[in-house]
């Protein structure tokens, strides 16, 4: 009974797997074609299996390295940081990553400040709207 | 001889049926015949390697003994003869009679019955080490000495029965003079199996160790032992920065090895432990204990060439050797440099340190002060570099743990010496730091801040000089190594391709160390970094863990160091 259930769910496992590779290679292939078309030269069919494929393992590995990036730094949920020290052998990547992640800060920032701006507003205008009640 | 001992390759067939014969739970009255029997023959054994070894002849004495053991051998005999005629009997008869190999001289009936006693002894008594020694041994003594093997066989029992008694009480061999070689030519072959035994007079005897059975062949040792003397004779006289020898860790064949996780087994055990690895341990001693200026050079070569090797901890022996001329020689200079830093502060404990250590060091500092006092100005980022490209071989493990062990042995010194406990760390902080151009950043790093004033100036002019020599002096012997195992001959071009792709892919560790670090919000790099390396490396996976390869490819002295084990009295080693 429960190696019936193991083998099931290792084929869905199978079979999500082979889901998500034909997902990347869907999308490879359009990144390839753009490619193509850019640099007007010709690539193969097999080259873009190449690619997919590899790209698929490279995120794999991805995956394990940015766990493992976490649990070295005693945390259990991944993190920019983790993610940029990922990155960091390509400079290129890096500086591209750093500059994003830089941008969605400020961008959290400002939004917290109006968050907070608005309920202040909110807390004081019905403390106006009774004084000026009051008032009248 | 009896078939059932034929499948059996390593003891003799005839030490194999002496030992069924005792084994076996004979029928009442053999059962005692043959424990006394063998009792009685092991005191003969003993003495025989004994004699042989010492080669001294002594004269008078041995005729009572010997008319001792004879009378012994033949009441034995004889007992043997009285019995019925069991397969047992017919065995033991056979063993008591038949010589135990080709035997030079005739022999009398006596003569055989030593030789399985001597057996049986070393058998018993030698380590199973010594046990192996033995067979190859059983023949080539016979021809040793001819002439000798006519005199005194009683001597030699004489001698057995002495060199029982002394080991009983742990008197020193060299008590019994080796008289006369064996009589026999059986008991020759037999003595000088003993004396195989003997070459090992420790094993049996070191409870407390017990790893030492697996240790790596002694002759490394003693190879290094000696190059690095030679080494660094070589490099006193010549006082050129890169003749220093590496302390270096015992030169592993394979890649993966040596750690130098010499860091504070001084503290108790290093001694005993560390004896067979004196270079690495040497250095590992200096670079916690600060020497004082005069003994500095050669202690300072040491002490940054601790932390060095330490990083190259699993370098293969002979890159760890090739590495420690340039460790040395940088870990000198980077002493040197770094001891003006420390030197206020650090002097009392090096003191302090030093008369612990200076057994242990003064080899090195003897070698090492020419050196030392040539590459003075060395930047200790030299030393950081040599030590971080030496760390980059493929094993980091023992750089991280060693590192570690730096920290907790630096700081155990200086509690021992009640010194500041800061000094170490600085030290330890400055060696470990890998990348060169961090040196300045690892100067500014906790301790050293107020020292960093001093060091950059000093070391500033140097520095380049020294990263050249010592650390291309390590690439160029890694690209030795590449020329051997590609099989096939190198161009020049090619081998310098070798070491600057060396020096990137070693320069690259060294940063993913000091990231990793730093990713942990630490300023140390310590084991954990060290095995996240290894694992993005494939080195550690899964299924093996760091544990197993530590225990895979390092020698037992390192492993201690990183693996604890329990010592008796309840001692714990390393102590975390």
């Amino acid at each position: 009974m429960e190696a019936e259930k193991e083998g099931a769910e290792e084929q869905q496992g199978l079979f999500y797997r082979q889901r998500l590779k034909a997902a990347v290679h869907y999308t490879v292939g359009c990144l390839c074609e753009e490619v193509a078309s850019d640099k007007e030269v010709q690539l193969s069919r097999q080259t873009i299996a190449a690619i997919s494929e590899v790209t698929f393992r490279q995120c794999e590995s991805f995956a394990k390295d940015l766990e493992m990036f976490a649990r070295h730094a005693k945390r259990s949920t991944i993190n920019t940081e983790d993610v940029k020290l990922l990155a960091r052998r390509s400079n290129s990547l890096l500086k591209y990553i750093t500059e994003k992640s830089e941008e969605f800060n400020v961008e959290r920032k400002t939004k917290k400040k109006k968050k907070l701006e608005d309920e202040n507003k909110d807390s004081l205008e019905p403390a106006e709207a009774g004084g000026v009640g009051s008032e009248n | 001889m009896a078939d059932s001992d034929i499948s059996d390759n390593e003891p003799t067939t005839r030490t194999l049926l002496r030992r069924v014969l005792d084994t076996e739970a004979p029928r009442t009255p053999r059962r005692r015949q043959s424990t006394r029997a063998g009792v009685q023959r092991t005191p003969l054994g003993t003495p025989f390697s004994m004699r042989l070894r010492s080669q001294t002849k002594t004269t008078a004495g041995r005729q009572p003994h010997r008319a001792r053991s004879i009378g012994r051998l033949a009441h034995i005999q004889t007992r043997g003869q009285l019995k019925e005629q069991t397969p047992r009997t017919l065995l033991e008869n056979i063993l008591l009679t038949a010589p135990e190999s080709s035997m030079v001289m005739p022999e009398s009936a006596v003569k055989p019955v030593p030789a399985p006693q001597v057996v049986q002894f070393s058998r018993r008594e030698s380590s199973p080490g010594s046990l192996e020694l033995q067979l190859p041994e059983l023949n080539a003594p016979t021809t040793l000495a001819p002439g000798r093997l006519t005199s005194g066989r009683r001597k030699k029992r004489l001698r057995l029965s002495e060199f029982q008694q002394g080991m009983d009480q742990g008197l020193p061999l060299s008590q019994g003079p080796v008289t006369e070689p064996p009589g026999n030519t059986g008991a020759s072959s037999l003595s000088s199996s003993l004396n195989l035994t003997f070459a090992t007079p420790l094993l049996p005897q070191s409870v407390q160790r017990p790893g030492l059975a697996r240790r790596p062949p002694t002759r490394r040792a003693v190879d290094v032992g000696i190059f690095l003397q030679d080494l660094q004779d070589t490099s006193v006289a010549t006082a050129l920065p890169g003749d220093r020898t590496p302390v270096a860790t015992l030169p592993t064949d394979t890649v993966l090895e040596d750690t130098q996780p010499f860091s504070q087994p001084l503290i108790g055990r290093s001694p005993s432990v560390h004896h067979s690895l004196p270079y690495p341990s040497l250095s590992a001693e200096r670079t916690v204990s600060r020497r004082t200026r005069s003994s500095g050079p050669g202690l300072q070569n040491n002490s940054p060439g601790k932390p060095a090797q330490l990083l190259a901890g699993k370098a293969e022996e002979v890159d760890a050797l090739a590495m420690g001329f340039p460790n040395t020689s940088s870990s000198t200079s980077g002493e040197d440099g770094v001891e003006p830093l420390l030197g206020g502060v650090g002097e009392e404990v090096e003191e302090r340190m030093e008369e612990s250590m200076s057994l242990s060091e003064v080899k090195e500092a003897a070698g090492a002060q020419a050196s030392a006092r040539a590459e003075e100005p060395e930047a200790h980022t030299e030393v950081a570099e040599a030590e971080g490209s030496w760390g980059a071989i493929e094993e980091k493990e023992p750089e991280g743990s060693s590192r570690d062990k730096d920290t907790e042995g630096r700081t155990a010194r200086p509690e021992l010496a009640s010194s500041t406990p800061e000094f170490p760390r600085a030290r330890q902080l400055e060696f470990l730091e890998p990348a060169p151009p961090t040196s300045t950043a690892v100067l500014s790093s906790e301790p050293l801040e107020p020292l960093s004033a001093r060091l950059p100036t000093r070391v500033q002019t140097a520095r380049p000089r020294l990263r050249q020599d010592s650390y291309k002096m390590g690439l160029s012997h890694y690209a030795k190594l590449f020329s051997f195992y590609a099989k096939m001959p190198m161009e020049k071009k090619a081998l310098e391709m070798v070491e600057k792709c060396l020096d990137k892919y070693f320069q690259r560790l060294c940063d993913d160390l000091d990231v990793f670090a730093a990713h942990a919000g630490r300023k140390t790099v310590r084991l954990e970094d060290l095995e996240l390396l290894m694992r993005r490396q494939g080195l550690v996976t899964d299924r093996v863990s760091l544990h197993v390869l530590v225990e895979q490819h390092l020698p037992l002295e390192y492993r201690q160091l990183l693996i604890p084990c329990a010592f008796s009295g309840n001692t714990v080693f390393p102590a975390q």
